[in-house]
């Protein structure tokens, strides 16, 4: 199997599957305790259905839209994951520069792998940083203020991992500190010499935009889910989030929110949008659906701040439905990781030419021109 | 497979099949018929889910609840399930330390092997006996006046066995009286030795509740199937339960109420709290999940007494879900007993402090500090 037979997610899982020692795939794989969240994100698209309009003349489509303060020309972005030099060896520089290629916001994470400043050089795009609040808060003046000099056209706090999820994949494979060697896993960082030899050849892993500042961000001999325990502020608040707002002073998102009441209080603290998410199913599981709670907080905030889907998104007919619905735009994080492990920057830029091109094709087939046209009149629920 | 490999439920299920006969390893898993309620208990949960809140700030999160006057750590408790010592030698003794470390309450069956009184000397947290209404009212006088004298906190009468389910994998197996020693189980025996071993040298296997009264109670060459339909009183009524809610006295409670009307009649006849409960679904197969049925019942009786759901539950999110809907605790039979048969004493705490670990990390994950901040809010039931 190849990149050029990559043709939906699930070949992309396949390289990537394929390419990855199996401690690694399975982290990007994973959900939290039986992953009934995680599967739900994907099935829950499957009980809508669409209902086209034919006869529009759709010769010339427009799927461009404004997220954020910028204008992007499909309504999709990668959304902010954590250390990709994990999945690639040349991890978010190959994912930014793809991200920019194909015209879309890139998004960074606090455990990014490359750092702010060198993101910054290789994409002169649009560019979302995802931060976390740490114990030490001299950690996120910090990140805040290099973001804005580097140029970060917005900023987001994700705000539903003030403790890890219960992975047990990690925990059976090992993906834990101090990397538990199973025979298994031995075996399988052998079996994918590719990925061995080029996680030894290229500069040593690090967390890039903290490593100056905490001990723990040297390497990755502590497991993420340690990681989050000990350094992420279970005590963060809504005057955390404020301040942070008010000190970026720019566009600012909310990731994780799921219920209209903290929809309404991202008003109220002046972000500019929300992402309705459960960190792709790897947090808590039992908890609803992205795409399942979509209508209820679009009709309650929908006209007063961007409304953004995160998580379950495969295929293009997914975004469309979520637009229906009235999201703004969505994100994803799976579908791009994989094709980064599968094939780096070229992998990425694949997936998201192949997005762009289904969203383009479904667009036609339903008969709208433009995103304004989706609406929920073309959305029908299974019964 | 160790223990320490176990991470979750299913895990510590394997474990048991490893350890266990195969006859017990399925009088424990199995349910009646075909199984659909024993299944539905633990799927009814997935119907509906969980809508968090953020930025609560929950670096303290408080577990603790209050059932039956008696304060707990944990919003879930050890259900009463017969027979401990056939699952591990240590038996009650294990389950009742492992609950106690935890400072929650351990639910003793009419079927215990180990005596109220040997637990009420090993253990000071909170108990609660299970009590079958026997043929013999000599022996449920002489029962509950022992369970009283060893200090026990609360008393449940199980109302939902009047007559034994249909658990055909017993039939299969041969865990049934005189013990049907087909091939396989004879083979199942003799491939666990230690389960044998232990099962031999470490103490007679008794059923101290019963035996000074029937020769049924110096064995198990008697199935629990028979047991139920030969010794429990077919005619007991509401009467009965109110006159042996009033011979007990103290905080009383009916397990396998399953309708709004009975959890009525438990209110008027003076009883503190109920179970809603369809004995892990292995009695009256197609009735409905205690989940599926829990805001029914809490609608109609959630102010007037402690409503416990009890059954299916095998995450700490499916006890978020039951407390969101009312109820004032879980309880759980398997939840524990498969860790007991895997490692005794210390399977159950492994058990216990996983159960407590997830309920603590989904609390925080839902921004919740205490379990009355969670509601109906936070649930949503997705569209059929
Ligand atoms: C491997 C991996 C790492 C992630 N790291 C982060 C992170 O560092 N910060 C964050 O806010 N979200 C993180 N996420 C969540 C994603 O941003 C996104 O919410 C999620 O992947 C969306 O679901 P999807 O994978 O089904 O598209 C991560 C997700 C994955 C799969
Ligand atoms: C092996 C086993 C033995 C049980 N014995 C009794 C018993 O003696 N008395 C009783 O009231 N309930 C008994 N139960 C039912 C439990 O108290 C409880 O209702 C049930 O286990 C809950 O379902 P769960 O196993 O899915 O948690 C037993 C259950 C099992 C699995």
């Amino acid at each position: 199997m190849k990149l050029k037979d990559c043709h939906n997610f699930e070949d992309f899982r396949k390289l990537a599957k394929k390419k990855l020692p199996s401690p690694i795939f399975h982290y990007i794989d994973g959900g939290a305790d039986d992953e009934v969240t995680l599967n739900r994100n994907t099935s829950s698209f499957n009980d809508y259905d669409l209902v086209p309009s034919v006869l529009n003349d759709v010769s010339n489509i427009d799927m461009s839209t404004t997220v954020l303060g910028e204008k992007i020309d499909f309504p999709l972005f990668p959304a902010a994951t954590a250390m990709h030099r994990l999945y690639h060896h040349e991890g978010e520089r190959a994912s930014a520069k793809a991200a920019e290629k194909m015209g879309t916001i890139f998004g960074t994470s606090t455990m990014g792998t490359v750092s702010i400043e060198e993101i910054a050089k290789v994409n002169k795009g649009p560019k979302l940083f995802q931060l976390y609040i740490h114990k030490d808060r001299g950690l996120t003046d910090n990140l805040l203020e290099r973001c804005k000099k580097a140029g970060f056209s917005s900023m987001c706090l994700t705000v539903d991992t003030v403790v890890a999820g219960n992975r047990e994949r990690d925990r059976r494979t090992g993906f834990t500190t101090p990397p538990k060697l199973t025979l298994g896993s031995l075996l399988s960082f052998a079996l994918h010499p590719g990925w061995t030899i080029n996680n030894l050849i290229h500069e040593k892993f690090k967390l890039a935009n903290i490593v100056h500042m905490t001990q723990k961000g040297t390497s990755i001999d502590k497991s993420v889910i340690d990681y989050i325990n000990e350094q992420f502020d279970p005590a963060m608040n809504w005057k955390d989030a404020e301040y942070c707002v008010k000190k970026w002073n720019g566009p600012f998102a909310l990731k994780g929110v799921m219920s209209v009441e903290d929809a309404k209080k991202a008003i109220d603290i002046g972000c500019t949008a929300i992402m309705i998410s459960n960190h792709g199913g790897r947090q808590l599981d039992g908890s609803r659906a992205p795409f399942d709670q979509l209508a209820e907080i679009v009709d309650a905030v929908g006209d007063k701040i961007e409304v953004i889907l995160d998580g379950g998104v495969r295929r293009g007919t997914h975004v469309l439905k979520a637009l229906c619905i009235g999201a703004k735009a969505c994100s994803f994080g799976k579908g791009y990781l994989f094709a980064l492990a599968a094939g780096g920057q070229k992998g990425v830029e694949k997936i998201l030419e192949n997005m762009k091109t289904e969203i383009n094709r479904d667009m036609k087939l339903m008969g709208c021109k433009n995103l304004g046209e989706l609406n929920r009149s073309k959305l029908i629920h299974r019964k | 497979m160790n223990l320490k490999d176990c991470h979750n439920f299913s895990d510590f299920k394997k474990l048991a099949k490893k350890k266990l006969p195969s006859p017990i390893f399925h009088y424990i898993d199995g349910g009646a018929d075909d199984e659909i309620t024993l299944n539905r208990n633990t799927s009814s949960f997935n119907d509906v889910d969980l809508v968090p809140n953020v930025l609560r700030g929950v670096e303290d999160v408080d577990l603790s609840t209050t059932i039956f006057g008696k304060k707990i750590d944990l919003p879930f408790y050890c259900a009463s399930t017969a027979l401990q010592r056939l699952f591990h030698y240590d038996g009650e003794r294990a389950v009742g330390k492992a609950a106690q470390k935890f400072n929650t309450m351990f639910g003793v069956s009419a079927l215990s092997t180990v005596s109220v009184e040997e637990i009420a000397s090993l253990i000071d947290t909170p108990k609660m006996f299970q009590f079958y209404f026997h043929k013999d009212r000599g022996l449920n006088d002489a029962v509950l006046e022992r369970v009283k004298a060893a200090k026990f906190d609360v008393m449940a009468l199980t109302v939902d066995t009047i007559t034994g389910g249909n658990r055909e994998r017993d039939l299969r197996t041969g865990f049934t009286s005189p013990p049907k020693l087909t091939l396989s189980s004879l083979f199942s025996f003799a491939s666990k030795p230690m389960w044998g071993i232990n099962y031999l040298t470490k103490g007679k296997f008794e059923l101290p509740h019963l035996q000074d009264h029937v020769s049924e109670g110096t064995n198990i060459a008697t199935s629990i199937g028979d047991y139920f339909s030969t010794m429990l009183d077919q005619s007991m009524n509401w009467k009965d339960a109110e006159k042996l809610c009033s011979q007990w006295g103290g905080h009383f409670a009916l397990k396998g109420i399953m309708s709004v009307e009975d959890a009525k009649r438990a209110v008027d006849i003076g009883c503190s709290g109920i179970m809603v409960s369809n004995h892990g679904g292995r009695q009256l197969d197609g009735s409905r999940s205690p989940f599926d049925q829990l805001a029914a019942i809490v609608d109609a009786v959630g102010d007037k007494m402690d409503v416990i759901c009890e059954g299916g539950i095998q995450r700490g999110t499916h006890i978020l879900k039951a407390l969101s809907i009312g109820a004032k605790a879980c309880s759980g039979g398997r939840l524990y007993l498969y860790a007991l048969a895997g490692a005794g004493q210390a399977g159950v705490e492994r058990a216990l402090s996983q159960y407590r670990a997830e309920i603590e990390r989904d609390m925080k994950l839902m921004g919740c500090n205490k379990i009355s901040d969670l509601n109906r809010n936070n649930l949503r039931y997705r569209k059929i």
